[in-house]
This record gives structure tokens, C-alpha cells and sequence, in this order.
């Protein structure tokens, strides 16, 4: 796992390669390896997960080996949340991480270690947002499992990552995981987070990213594109979602390229740490 | 050593850790179209001329901030403050960590160096409490901000004409350990805790080089000279003075802490009386194995001097 900060430094190549995205943006955007029109991206990433839904998880757990729950553990863990937070988990529709962000607010341990005013733990809010349905139904159904249905802290509410309904700066903390690469404008979703976050806020990201290392980065590509859409054909009976998921995170942009973006946006103590060697990366950046 | 290579290098009170490492942001030679390299030569200048003055006040966080701002402000076009100048970010960000971390400090009697007190400092400054999710080794962050914050006290009040010439040196020494030791009275009550993270193995490294330096910039101020003893078997010394003192301190609750200073003369008296120490630090370098610059014949010679001293001197 590498550590590693990134300083703005090379200002006219980003400011080249910003002009050619903003051109391709205009006209195009990516559904996968296919170029589509952008109107159509939002319309196809929702018949996918509408499609996934229900197996989402059984699938995460099987493709990933179970290393996505470690992943979000991690990412949790740098998140720090603490009681009476306002936070907001973006394209978090089934809750993995909601459910975590409030089992480590609320947990007896630290309540018993720490002195935690339980006035402040009652001011807790954590919001889950997502711009499909069903997978906040799927949310909402193991909320009501673990016995959360009708707590007050859980909020599922239906949006769009690019235009949130949430005033600017409310949030606490703000956290997408394997959601960013589903959105048609990466930019607008970044600005957006930005917005609504307060001041030391902090945002953070995990996302499948790129792999560099030689041997290891064939063996990735050989799993994804061979391994990945049989299993979703078997599991979920759909073999076309799997094939643009694996597609999708082979056009998000790579680490640093990802890491300029989030500066654009205004954050600043931009990072990035590779888990796995890069197959999963958690950005996290600070708003001032 | 690091103070007066830092002082003339830099200009200033000089980059001690890692919090501060970006008070002197460095001009990179980065390739940079022409319409933004006015905005880079202005924004940094300014960065620049701040920091020197920020150094001298107890405070200076506020006024680098303030400026910084007003700065950026008048170099900003429609690309915004952020397009041009990486250090400034990073800088910004290490302002405000120094500001959330000065206004927990006021929180630490209450509630020790915890994560609790940098989130009640960050809702004093303004600033949202997940920030301290970001400081690394949260609480240790807090200590060792707290401990340069007082070797920067220290070394304004020796800058300000403190009066040592009148004193021996070893008063000098005990003048200064006391100085820098009252520092930590208001938050006697949790220094225990203070030193547990300090000693915790991730904060070793850096609680030790915090402490290298202290002892060193006391040496500094006495203006070492007055005896023979080496580099390392000085600083050793005062560090173990300085650290017996602390401890001795934890337990004292004498009006005023009387018995801390008569604990701290003593243990100075100690250490500068000349024949002891002298005899002690051979030892002690002859232990780990380090010379004094004397060949072992010196040495023997030494010892066979102060032992027919001592059988047929008075006692000692």
C-alpha cells in the first residue's frame, strides 16, 4: 500500500488534456469501451443497476474474493466519524458503507473508551443517496434486518450525485464507493461534493483504478475480461452488466490524473493510497 | 547546531518538523505558460515575505493566513487561486492544522491529548471536526505540535535578552530547563498521558528528535564551552537532567513546584561538578564503547590520578 501526495505541479499539460475531455464531454461520453451520447449514459447505468440490484452484494463478495468489505473497512476507518455527523454516502444504495460509517459511531467500545456526550450522538446523520430506487430498496431491507428501519439517524434519499439536494456546506464528511466511475460528468460530481461539504469537511473515494505493475497487471486484465462477465452470466444472469463494469473502470482515469481532478474541484491535501497495487484506490482531500 | 544553520540559512525560525515544513515554500521550475507565471512570482513572494515575520510572534498563524488570503485574492483571475500555485494549498492546509491544533491545546486540561479535544479546537476555529481525521497519528500530532510550540517560546524568550551573563553556567542551564518546564504546568494534570504517546512506538522517532533539539538549543544558549566533554556525553546529560526533572515534576505538588527546582539545581549541580562528571562520562563513554579523544593509557593514567587523590584527599 504506497502513500502518496499529490501536488498540482504541471500546469500546462493538465490545462491540454483539460480542453480535450471538456470536447469530448460535449459530444460523447463513454459506456464502457462503447461511445454513447451522454443523455443515454444516465439511462444505461441505471438499467444495470436496476438490473444488479438484488445480487450486488453476492457479487461484490465473489469477484472481489471478499476483499471489498477490507476495502471499506479501510475506507471507513480513514473517514474517523465521530457522533453528531452530518455525513453523506453518495451512490451508496445498498448502505455497506452507512452501515459501517454507523456501527463505528455507535459501537459500545468507543462510547465506553471515550466520553461521547450522547446528546451529539443523537444529532447524528447519516445520509444515503443514490440515484436508483432499487438499490435503496435493497438499502432500506437490510436497515430493517438489522433492526435500523425506522432509526432516525439513516436517511435514504434519492438523487443525483451531479445535483444533490443538500444545502451547501452541511456535511461533515462525504464518501463514494465504486460509484464515481458511473457518472457522466466525473467533474460536475466532484464540484458537487465540494458544494455541499463544510469547511474541513472531508471527501473521500474508493474506486477500482489502475494497475501498473507488469506481471500482476496482466493477470488483472486476464481476470476482469475473462473471469468477470462468466461469473456475472452465472450469478446474475447477466453477463452484459459485468462486461461494462469491467469496461468502465478501464476508462476511469488513472490515480494521479483522478487525484488533479479532485484538486480542480478546490480540495486541497489531495491523497491517494493504492490498496491491492492499485486494483482499488481510496482518494481522500479535504475541503478549506 | 540546527538553530544556527537553520537561523542563517532561512532567515527565520527555520523548518523544525514535519508541520512546518512548508513555511518556506522553494520556487520550482515547472513549465508554465507565460499568463500564469506573473500570478506564480506574486502569489509566492508573498508567500515568502509573511513567513519570516510570522515567526517571531507567539501567534503567527493568524497573520500568515490573513495575508495568504488577501494575496491570493489580488492574484486571482477567472481561473480562480488554486490553478497556479501548489504550495500555496498544501501551505493553507498546514496553517489551519497549526490553528485547530493551538485551539485544542486550551481543551487539553479537560480532556487530555485525545481526539476529543482537536475536535472541540476545530469547532473553535470553525472548522468542521472531521478534519482531525486527516492529521496523521492524530493525538501524537497534538503533542508534538505542543512541543515545538514551546521550543519556539523558548528560544523568543532567549532571543529577547534574557539575562544570562551574570550566572555560572550551570545556573544558566537550570534557569532555562526551568523556563521551559513551567510551559507545561497548565497541562500537568495529563502531561502522564502526554509522555505514554510520546513513547508509543510510531512517535518515538519524532518525540526524540523534538527532545534532541531542546536539549541542544539549551546547550546553544549557555553557550557551551565550559568543560571538555564530548558532543554526545553533553547532550545526554542535560537530556537525562531534563528528563528526571519532568518526571520528578509529574508527582510534585509543592507550592509552587519548590521541590521540582531544588530537585533540578541539584541534579545540575551534579552534573557539573567537574571531577565526577568527567570521571562519570569516561565511564560511561568507555561503556559504549566510544573514545574521548584520549588513548585507553590516557584514561588509565587519569583514573590511577584521582584514585591515590581520593585515598589520600579529603572526602569528596
Amino acid at each position: 500500500m504506497a502513500l502518496r501526495s499529490v501536488s498540482r505541479r504541471i500546469g500546462s499539460r493538465i490545462l491540454n488534456h483539460r480542453s480535450f475531455v471538456a470536447s469530448l464531454h460535449s459530444h460523447a461520453t463513454s459506456f464502457g469501451f462503447q461511445e454513447i451520447k451522454e443523455e443515454d449514459k444516465s439511462k444505461l447505468v441505471g438499467n444495470v443497476f436496476t438490473n444488479v440490484a438484488s445480487s450486488y452484494d453476492i457479487m461484490n463478495d465473489v469477484m472481489s474474493g471478499g476483499l471489498h468489505r477490507l476495502w471499506k473497512e479501510r475506507l471507513v476507518g480513514k473517514l474517523s466519524p465521530f457522533p453528531g455527523m452530518k455525513h453523506l454516502d453518495v451512490a451508496g444504495g445498498t448502505g455497506d458503507v452507512a452501515f459501517r460509517i454507523y456501527d463505528a459511531i455507535y459501537s459500545v467500545k468507543r462510547r465506553a473508551l471515550q466520553k461521547v456526550d450522547e446528546a451529539s450522538l443523537e444529532e447524528t446523520q447519516i445520509y444515503v443517496c443514490d440515484i436508483n430506487s432499487n438499490m435503496l430498496n435493497v438499502g432500506k431491507q437490510r436497515a430493517a434486518e438489522r433492526g435500523l428501519r425506522d432509526n432516525k439517524s439513516l436517511v435514504w434519499v434519492e438523487g443525483d450525485a451531479e445535483a444533490l439536494s443538500f444545502d451547501d456546506n452541511s456535511m461533515d464528511g462525504y464518501t463514494i464507493a465504486f460509484g464515481i466511475r458511473n457518472v457522466t460528468h466525473i467533474e460536475k460530481a466532484l464540484a458537487e461534493a465540494y458544494r455541499v461539504l463544510k469547511r474541513g469537511g472531508r471527501f473521500l473515494c474508493l474506486e477500482l483504478s489502475h494497475v501498473e505493475i507488469p506481471v500482476f497487471k496482466n493477470l488483472y486484465d486476464l481476470y476482469s475480461f475473462q473471469v468477470i462477465p462468466n461469473l456475472g452470466e452465472l450469478i446474475a444472469g447477466d453477463r452484459e452488466s459485468y462486461q461494462y463494469l469491467v469496461e468502465s473502470v478501464r476508462r476511469f482515469p488513472p490515480q494521479e490524473r483522478f487525484a488533479a481532478m479532485i484538486a480542480d474541484a478546490g480540495f486541497e491535501k489531495v491523497e491517494y493510497e493504492n490498496l491491492v497495487g492499485g486494483v482499488v484506490a481510496i482518494h481522500s482531500a479535504i475541503k478549506l | 547546531m540546527y538553530r544556527t544553520a537553520a537561523k542563517h540559512l532561512l532567515g527565520g525560525g527555520g523548518a523544525f518538523t514535519s508541520t512546518r515544513l512548508l513555511r518556506f515554500p522553494k520556487l520550482r521550475s515547472t513549465i508554465i505558460p507565460s499568463s500564469y507565471t506573473s500570478g506564480l512570482c506574486t502569489s509566492s513572494m508573498g508567500g515568502n515575505t509573511e513567513s519570516p515575520m510570522g515567526n517571531q510572534s507567539v501567534n503567527p498563524n493568524q497573520s500568515d493566513h490573513t495575508a495568504a488570503s488577501s494575496s491570493s485574492s489580488s492574484t486571482s483571475t477567472g481561473e480562480g487561486p488554486r490553478r497556479n500555485e501548489s504550495r500555496k494549498p498544501r501551505a493553507e492546509f498546514q496553517e489551519e492544522q497549526a490553528r485547530v491544533l493551538s485551539a485544542s491545546l486550551r481543551h487539553v486540561p479537560r480532556l487530555g491529548w485525545t481526539e476529543e479535544a482537536m475536535m472541540a479546537g476545530s469547532r473553535d476555529v470553525g472548522v468542521s471536526p472531521s478534519i482531525v481525521g486527516s492529521f496523521s497519528r492524530k493525538e501524537a500530532a497534538l503533542v508534538e505540535f505542543f512541543m515545538d510550540e514551546s521550543l519556539q517560546l523558548l528560544m523568543d524568550r532567549i532571543d529577547s535578552g534574557l539575562d544570562l551573563q551574570n550566572l555560572i553556567p550551570s545556573a544558566r542551564i537550570a534557569k532555562l530547563i526551568r523556563i521551559r518546564l513551567e510551559m507545561q504546568i497548565p497541562y500537568m494534570s495529563k502531561w502522564p498521558q502526554a509522555l505514554s504517546i510520546q513513547a508509543h512506538p510510531l512517535n518515538v522517532a519524532t518525540s526524540f528528535k523534538q527532545r534532541a533539539m531542546l536539549v541542544d538549543e539549551i546547550w546553544h544558549a549557555v553557550g557551551d564551552g565550559a568543560s571538555d566533554l564530548d558532543w554526545y556525553v553533553k547532550r545526554t546529560i542535560l537530556g537525562g537532567v531534563y528528563s528526571t526533572t519532568e518526571i520528578y515534576m509529574l508527582t510534585d505538588d509543592s507550592l509552587e513546584h519548590r521541590d521540582t527546582w531544588a530537585f533540578l539545581d541539584d541534579r545540575v549541580k551534579d552534573a557539573f561538578d567537574l571531577k565526577k562528571s568527567i570521571q562519570e562520562a569516561k565511564y560511561f563513554a568507555e561503556d559504549i564503547g566510544a573514545g574521548v579523544g584520549k588513548s585507553v593509557q590516557g584514561l588509565m593514567n587519569g583514573v590511577m590520578q584521582t584514585m591515590s587523590r581520593r585515598s589520600g584527599g579529603s572526602a569528596f
